[in-house]
C-alpha cells in the first residue's frame, strides 16, 4: 500500500470524513431555523434535495445494473400528474380532491406499477436500445398526457389547492433523501445488490449463476420509478400546478444522469455528491449566465465521459487511475496496491464504478456470486484484495 | 374508400420525409457503430440554415438544400475528427452519452441564437393537388418524397459503384479485413460521418416547410429515426425506405382514423413500433449491413 493510499484510508482521515458528514447533516437539519433563510432559499434547498433523490434513483438502474435510462423523468412526471389529478378541485379536472398525503402516495404507487409494466418490456432490451426505448417512453407519455384532456387538463394542465409550508416539505424531503441513501447503501451490500452489479458486469454469467436477471432488473427499475414518482408528487404539491411541459422535462433526466456521472456512476455516495455539486454549479452559472448553463452542462457531460469516467468519487479511489495514483507517480512513492490502467475493468467504458464501499473498505463477497473463478479485477475479487 | 386512399397517400408522403430523415442516422450507426443521439439536433440545425436562407436571401429551401449539404458535410467532418473519432472504439454507452452532450449543446446553442420561437419556412412548392373527389396530394411532401428518392438512388450508386463507397461498405462489414486490404478506415469513417451529417442537414432543410422549426424539435425526430432504423436494419438503404413508409402509413392511418387526437399519437406510435420491432425482429424487417443486436449481450 502506497503511503498516499494508506493516508487516504487512515483512521484519522476516516474520522475527519465522519465529522464532515455529521456537520453536513446538522447544517441541513438547521437550515430552516437559520435567520437568513426565507421561503425562497428554503425552496431552493428543497429542489436540491429533489435533484439528489432523482439522481440516486437513476443510479439504481443506470449505475448498478448498467441500464442507462434516458427517460427517467417520466416517473417524476407521472407521480406529479397522478397527485395533481386526485388532488385538484378546479373546474377542468375530475374534482376528486382527496387528501394530499394519500394523493402523493398514490402517485408513487402508480409510477411504480407503470414502471413495472413498461420495464418488463423495455428491460429486455440491451444497452443503447434500452436507453432509446426509455426516451421513447418519456416522449410518448408526455403526448398521452397532453391528449387525455378530460383527466389531465390537456396542454393547460391542472392547478392544485394552495398549501404552503416550506419547512415541512423541506424536512420531509430531507428525511426521504437520507432514507433513500441509507437504503441504497444497505442494498449495495445485500445479495440483491450484488446481483444488480453482477448483471452490469456480465448478464449472461449472472443468469448462469442462477440470478433471474429480468426479475431483478424489473424489481429495481420499479422501485426507482416509484421513488422518483414520490418526489414528483411532492414537487407537484409544492409548485401547485402541473402542465405537460413542466412535469415532463428532459432536463430532469439530464440532471440525474449528469449528477450520477459527475459524482461517480454506480457508487452509493457519488450521485449525492455529483447532484449537489451540479445543482449549485447550475445555480451559480444560471444566475450569472442565464442562457449558457445548459450548454455548460453539455460540455461538462462530454468532458466527464471522456476524461473522468469514474467521477469525483473515482478520483479518490486508490484502486485505479485516480488522484492518488497520480500523486504516487508524482512523488515517486511505491504504488503498492494500486492497479495499472489495464487491470481496471472498463465496463461500458465508464471505468470501474463499483466503489460502493465508500463507507467501509470491505464488501463481503458473496460465495454464490463469486464462486471460484472470478475474472481478474471483477467486483468481488477487488473487494477482497 | 377515399378516406383509405387519402391515408395511404399521406402515409407515403410522410414516409418520404422519414426516409430522408433516417438515412444519415442509419448509415452512421451501421458503418461507425456510433449511435448519433444528436441526430434530431442536426436535422434542426439544417432546418435553421434553410430558414435563414429563406428569411434573409429569399432562397427556397429546395434550392438551398445542396448548399446546406456542403455546409453540414464540413460540420460533420470537423465534428468527427474532433470528437467522434475518440469514441468509435469505445462501448456504445460512451458514444451515446457524448452525443447526448452534443445534442444538449446544439439545442441550447440554437435557442441562444434564434430564441425558442417557432419559425415557419415557406416554399414555392406549396398547397395540394386534387387527385380524386376528396383525395388530395400534399405538394410539399410530394416533392420531399421525390428528393428522398433521388438521394436514395444517388447514395446507393455511390455505395455500390464508387471505390470510396465500396470501402465504406467494407469497413462496415469487417473493419480489420478492410484495414488489411489497405483501406484507410479512419478516413473512411470521417467521410461517412461527414456525408451522413450532410444528408441529415438536407433532411432538415426539406422538412422545414412542413414542421415548424424550433430548437427543441430534435428528440422526437431522433426517436423516429431510431424506430425506422430498428425496423429496417442498420445501414440498409432499401430498409430505410421500407421502414419509413411503414411508419408513415401507420402514423397517417392514426391521424385519419383516430379523430382529433390521432396526430398527437404519432410519436406514441413510433415508440410502440420501436419496442415491438426491437423485441420481435432484432435483425430488422429488411436486413441491413449488420443486425440490430438489441437482445444479444
Amino acid at each position: 500500500m502506497s503511503a498516499i493510499a494508506a493516508f487516504v484510508r487512515s483512521p484519522a482521515l476516516r474520522r475527519l470524513g465522519q465529522v464532515v458528514t455529521a456537520a453536513t447533516l446538522v447544517y441541513l437539519a438547521a437550515v430552516p431555523l437559520l435567520p437568513q433563510t426565507n421561503d425562497a432559499t428554503l425552496f431552493t434547498y428543497t429542489l436540491m434535495l429533489t435533484t439528489i433523490g432523482v439522481a440516486i434513483n437513476w443510479n439504481l438502474t443506470g449505475g448498478f445494473t448498467g441500464y442507462v435510462d434516458f427517460g427517467h423523468a417520466v416517473w417524476f412526471g407521472i407521480g406529479a400528474y397522478v397527485t395533481a389529478i386526485f388532488m385538484s378541485t378546479e373546474g377542468n379536472s375530475l374534482q376528486i380532491g382527496w387528501p394530499p398525503v394519500l394523493c402523493i402516495l398514490l402517485g408513487a404507487v402508480v409510477s411504480g406499477v407503470l414502471a413495472a409494466l413498461i420495464g418488463s418490456a423495455t428491460m429486455r432490451l440491451k444497452g443503447p436500445y434500452f436507453s432509446i426505448a426509455m426516451l421513447g417512453t418519456f416522449v410518448a407519455m408526455r403526448e398521452i398526457v397532453r391528449v387525455a384532456k378530460p383527466v389531465t387538463g390537456g396542454g393547460v394542465g391542472l392547478n392544485l389547492p394552495l398549501y404552503l409550508n416550506r419547512p415541512l416539505f423541506y424536512y420531509v424531503q430531507l428525511v426521504l433523501v437520507a432514507a433513500l441513501l441509507v437504503f441504497t447503501w444497505w442494498l449495495r451490500r445485500t445479495r440483491f445488490g450484488s446481483a444488480l452489479v453482477a448483471i452490469r458486469e456480465d448478464e449472461v454469467g449472472a443468469e448462469m449463476r442462477g440470478i433471474n436477471a429480468t426479475r431483478t432488473k424489473v424489481a429495481i427499475f420499479s422501485f426507482a420509478g416509484m421513488s422518483t414518482g414520490l418526489f414528483g408528487g411532492l414537487w407537484a404539491f409544492q409548485i401547485t400546478s402541473v402542465d405537460p411541459d413542466t412535469a415532463f422535462v428532459e432536463l430532469r433526466t439530464v440532471e440525474a444522469v449528469m449528477g450520477a456521472m459527475l459524482g461517480g456512476i454506480g457508487t452509493v455516495i457519488g450521485p449525492v455528491i455529483g447532484a449537489t455539486v451540479l445543482f449549485w454549479l447550475n445555480e451559480v452559472v444560471w444566475a450569472n449566465f442565464l442562457d449558457f448553463h445548459l450548454i455548460v452542462q453539455g460540455v461538462l457531460l462530454i468532458v466527464i465521459v471522456l476524461y473522468i469516467p469514474r467521477g469525483l468519487v473515482g478520483l479518490f479511489d486508490a484502486r485505479g487511475p485516480s488522484v492518488i495514483t497520480l500523486l504516487d507517480k508524482w512523488l515517486g512513492t511505491e504504488p503498492g496496491d494500486t492497479y495499472g490502467d489495464d487491470r481496471v475493468p472498463v465496463r461500458a467504458g465508464l471505468g470501474s464504478a463499483e466503489s460502493g464501499e465508500w463507507f467501509e473498505d470491505e464488501v463481503e463477497s458473496d460465495p454464490v456470486l463469486t464462486g471460484g473463478g472470478t475474472e481478474p479485477g471483477s467486483d468481488s475479487e477487488r473487494a477482497t484484495v | 374508400m377515399s378516406q383509405l386512399l387519402q391515408a395511404l397517400i399521406n402515409g407515403i408522403a410522410l414516409g418520404g420525409m422519414y426516409t430522408v430523415l433516417v438515412l444519415g442516422f442509419s448509415i452512421i450507426w451501421g458503418v461507425l457503430g456510433v449511435i448519433n443521439f444528436a441526430h434530431g439536433e442536426f436535422v434542426m440545425v439544417g432546418a435553421y440554415l434553410a430558414w435563414l436562407a429563406n428569411e434573409y436571401a429569399g432562397i427556397d429551401p429546395f434550392i438551398a438544400a445542396p448548399a446546406i449539404f456542403v455546409v453540414m458535410t464540413v460540420v460533420g467532418f470537423v465534428l468527427q475528427r474532433v470528437l467522434v473519432n475518440r469514441v468509435i472504439d469505445r462501448p456504445h454507452l460512451v458514444s451515446l452519452l457524448v452525443m447526448f452532450g452534443v445534442s444538449i449543446i446544439l439545442a441550447n446553442g440554437m435557442k441562444l441564437i434564434f430564441t425558442a420561437d417557432f419559425r415557419r419556412n415557406d416554399t414555392a412548392l406549396d398547397g395540394s393537388w386534387q387527385l380524386l373527389d376528396g383525395v388530395t396530394v400534399p405538394v410539399t411532401k410530394f416533392f420531399v418524397l421525390l428528393c428522398a428518392l433521388a438521394i436514395l438512388v444517388g447514395l446507393s450508386a455511390f455505395l455500390q459503384r464508387t471505390r470510396l463507397g465500396k470501402s465504406i461498405r467494407a469497413a462496415a462489414q469487417n473493419r480489420e479485413a478492410a484495414q488489411i486490404v489497405g483501406i484507410d478506415v479512419k478516413w473512411v469513417y470521417a467521410v461517412t460521418f461527414a456525408i451522413c451529417i450532410g444528408i441529415t442537414g438536407v433532411a432538415g432543410a426539406l422538412i422545414s416547410p412542413i414542421l415548424a422549426v424550433q430548437p427543441f424539435q430534435g428528440p422526437p425526430l431522433t426517436l423516429k429515426a431510431f424506430a425506422v432504423t430498428a425496423m429496417s436494419g442498420l445501414g440498409s438503404i432499401k430498409g430505410a425506405l421500407g421502414g419509413a413508409m411503414l411508419l408513415g402509413v401507420v402514423e397517417a392511418g392514426l391521424a385519419v382514423y383516430v379523430a382529433g387526437i390521432g396526430t398527437n399519437l404519432a410519436v406514441v406510435a413510433s415508440f410502440v413500433v420501436l419496442v415491438v420491432a426491437l423485441i420481435t425482429r432484432p435483425q430488422g424487417l429488411f436486413g441491413g449491413l449488420r443486425p440490430v443486436d438489441a437482445t444479444a449481450t
